[in-house]
């Protein structure tokens, strides 16, 4: 315990000097937020809407920025090294990237709601905590498949191109920055296998419709993420490397897609439900 | 040597797919013995060293260290031992404290990050990012990081390649004060002085062999090499009237008759007859000089390349 109490504090803390950490974490979405928010001011819906895709971007920003580029970088620079020489785990490392990327976000999303409350008369949700605890679980689900990226990818060139494969068609087809009702058909059948598109719509029923967490389309988004978490954290574990010369063989790229398995089943069932 | 060595390794071989690193060496380490694996870049030293630090699996052989087998007690061995790696990193942002107490925290028990960055010279330095810090520095703070689970195995790769003559010095005199802790200590090293001036027994490693295993001097007369002795008197001498000393093999007179070298197989007996010939001949000694051959001479014999190599 006392491992991973340290690494989470060491974690904050280095996070919190680093400007590309602030900046991708709060400035980023910030400027996304601000200038749609004066765009688009006036409805509910479109405020709804700019908060949803304001921490989308921050959740998709922190998963595959924050939590796997981050951690490519370490192996690359020798710093896993170093703690490999100590009787350390992967577990605590990994535990603590997780939770740091938690603790850094979700003050965030709390100044976002209510920024949008009080200078664009959003109102705030019935149900603002589990709006918090959904967010919460997307955001440690993508940081997790962001660890899974870092642990199939040789070099960085490798994990930037994983994470860019993954980051924009995420952003551009889960409905966070387009509406998904306007998608043609193809693309909304696509639009059912993204990952982020359950984190989307699940913060648009709570905020627009009122739903709660027992609605059992958001129990279903709830069960993937945390799927996906738990799945996530077992293969990162498993296929954690301290060193950049430890290279991982190409087919094990393909556990990428079983993190993905239960967005995937997800996907076929709206497609038959729909 | 006591009865329980503290490193035991026998017939120990590392394979990196088809290219055999480390090919079936044997050694021990005796406790509060420094130990130095001297070799060129690529002979082995590093597999060894990390096969030993639970780093990396062997392929064959056995190898015990603090009772442990590397392989399948990696967490019990890594909390009693300190390593200090050849190339690492931190995070740059991390101040050189924070990183002590938070490697700390991993072990079962530890020493206090103040006494240890005093112990260090780097208590001026604790509150500097470690992006800020000078070579010398960052590898004193990778020696207190070593050092922080005051561990009486101390695994050191390298530890001063890279760095200026003065830290090497530094450096050099915290690796001598652990020894004086009577700390057992794994060296492995290219620079010759080093293992000269730090090991109590060095094991020459060349082509993932061990070509040789002794003391620095038991190395160093082990050698076939000749000694060298440097005569100057303050009168010329005669090179037609020089006699064979015995076990001299060559004499060399230079051409004002007042400079005289000698090799010889044993330096000492040829010393005496040349002193007690000088004193017969009546002529002044001004200088003598005795060059044994170093362990730079013994590597290049044994292994046919320089150390750098």
């Amino acid at each position: 315990m006392r491992q991973y109490l340290a690494i989470i504090v060491m974690d904050i803390k280095l996070a919190l000097r680093l400007r590309a950490v602030i900046f991708f974490n709060y400035l980023f979405p910030l400027i996304f937020f601000f200038t749609f928010a004066t765009v688009l001011r006036g409805s509910k819906g479109d405020m709804a809407f700019v908060v949803t895709m304001s921490v989308t971007l921050g959740v998709l920003g922190s998963g595959f920025f924050g939590a796997g580029i981050r951690a490519i970088q370490e192996r690359e620079m020798g710093i896993l090294r170093r703690y490999k020489v100590t009787p350390i785990t992967p577990a605590p490392l990994l535990v603590g990237s997780m939770v740091t990327g938690w603790i850094i976000f979700i003050p965030y999303i709390v100044l976002l709601l209510l920024m949008a409350h009080f200078l664009y008369a959003m109102p705030l949700p019935t149900h603002f905590f589990q709006l918090l605890v959904f967010i919460s679980l997307g955001l440690i689900a993508f940081r997790a498949l962001g660890l899974v990226i870092a642990s199939v990818a040789n070099t960085m060139q490798e994990g930037t191109i994983l994470v860019q494969l993954f980051y924009f068609p995420m952003l551009l087809l889960s409905g966070a920055t387009f509406p998904a009702e306007k998608f043609p058909r193809v693309m909304q059948i696509i639009h059912n296998f993204i990952p982020a598109t359950y984190l989307v719509q699940g913060m648009q029923n709570i905020m627009l419709k009122g739903e709660s967490l027992t609605k059992r389309e958001n129990q279903l988004a709830v069960l993937v993420m945390l799927l996906t978490t738990v799945g996530g954290g077992l293969i990162s574990t498993k296929l954690f490397r301290w060193e950049k010369e430890e290279k991982i063989r190409g087919s094990a790229k393909l556990w990428v897609l079983a993190v993905l398995a239960p967005f995937f089943a997800m996907g076929i069932w709206r497609w038959f439900h729909t | 040597m006591n009865s329980q060595p503290v490193i035991a390794v026998q017939s120990l071989i590392k394979t990196y797919d088809k290219v055999e690193a480390v090919k079936g060496i044997d050694f021990q380490v005796a406790e509060g013995e420094v130990f130095g694996l001297l070799g060129p870049n690529g002979a082995g030293k590093t597999s060894t060293i990390e096969i030993l630090e639970g780093l990396r699996p062997r392929t064959g052989g056995n190898a015990t260290v603090l009772g442990f087998d590397p392989d399948r007690q990696k967490q019990e061995l890594k909390d009693r031992i300190g390593v200090c790696l050849q190339a690492t990193n931190l995070p740059a942002k991390m101040r050189v404290q924070e990183a002590l107490e938070l490697f700390g925290s991993f072990y079962t028990r530890s020493l206090s990050s103040e006494q240890l960055l005093k112990r260090l010279q780097l208590w001026e330095k604790r509150a500097a990012f470690y992006e800020t810090l000078s070579g010398g520095q960052k590898q004193r703070l990778a020696l207190a990081l070593a050092l922080v689970n005051d561990p009486q195995l101390l695994f050191l790769d390298e530890p001063t390649t890279g760095l200026d003559p003065q830290i090497r010095l530094e450096i050099h005199g915290l690796i001598e004060e652990m020894k004086s802790e009577k700390r057992t200590v794994v060296l492995t090293t290219h620079y010759i002085e080093e293992a000269e001036r730090l090991c109590d027994r060095v094991a020459i490693i060349d082509e993932g062999k061990i070509v040789a295993i002794g003391t620095p001097r038991e190395l160093q007369q082990k050698s076939a090499e000749r000694s060298r002795i440097d005569i100057v008197t303050g009168q010329p001498m005669n090179g037609a009237a020089l006699p064979q000393w015995p076990d001299a093999l060559e004499s060399k007179l230079n051409a004002d008759g007042k400079s005289l070298a000698v090799y010889s197989s044993r330096p000492a007996r040829t010393l005496f007859e040349i002193m007690k010939w000088l004193d017969q001949q009546g002529m002044q000694l001004e200088d003598v000089h005795l060059k044994r051959p170093t362990l730079e001479d013994v590597f290049v014999e044994l292994t046919g390349k320089k150390l750098r190599d």
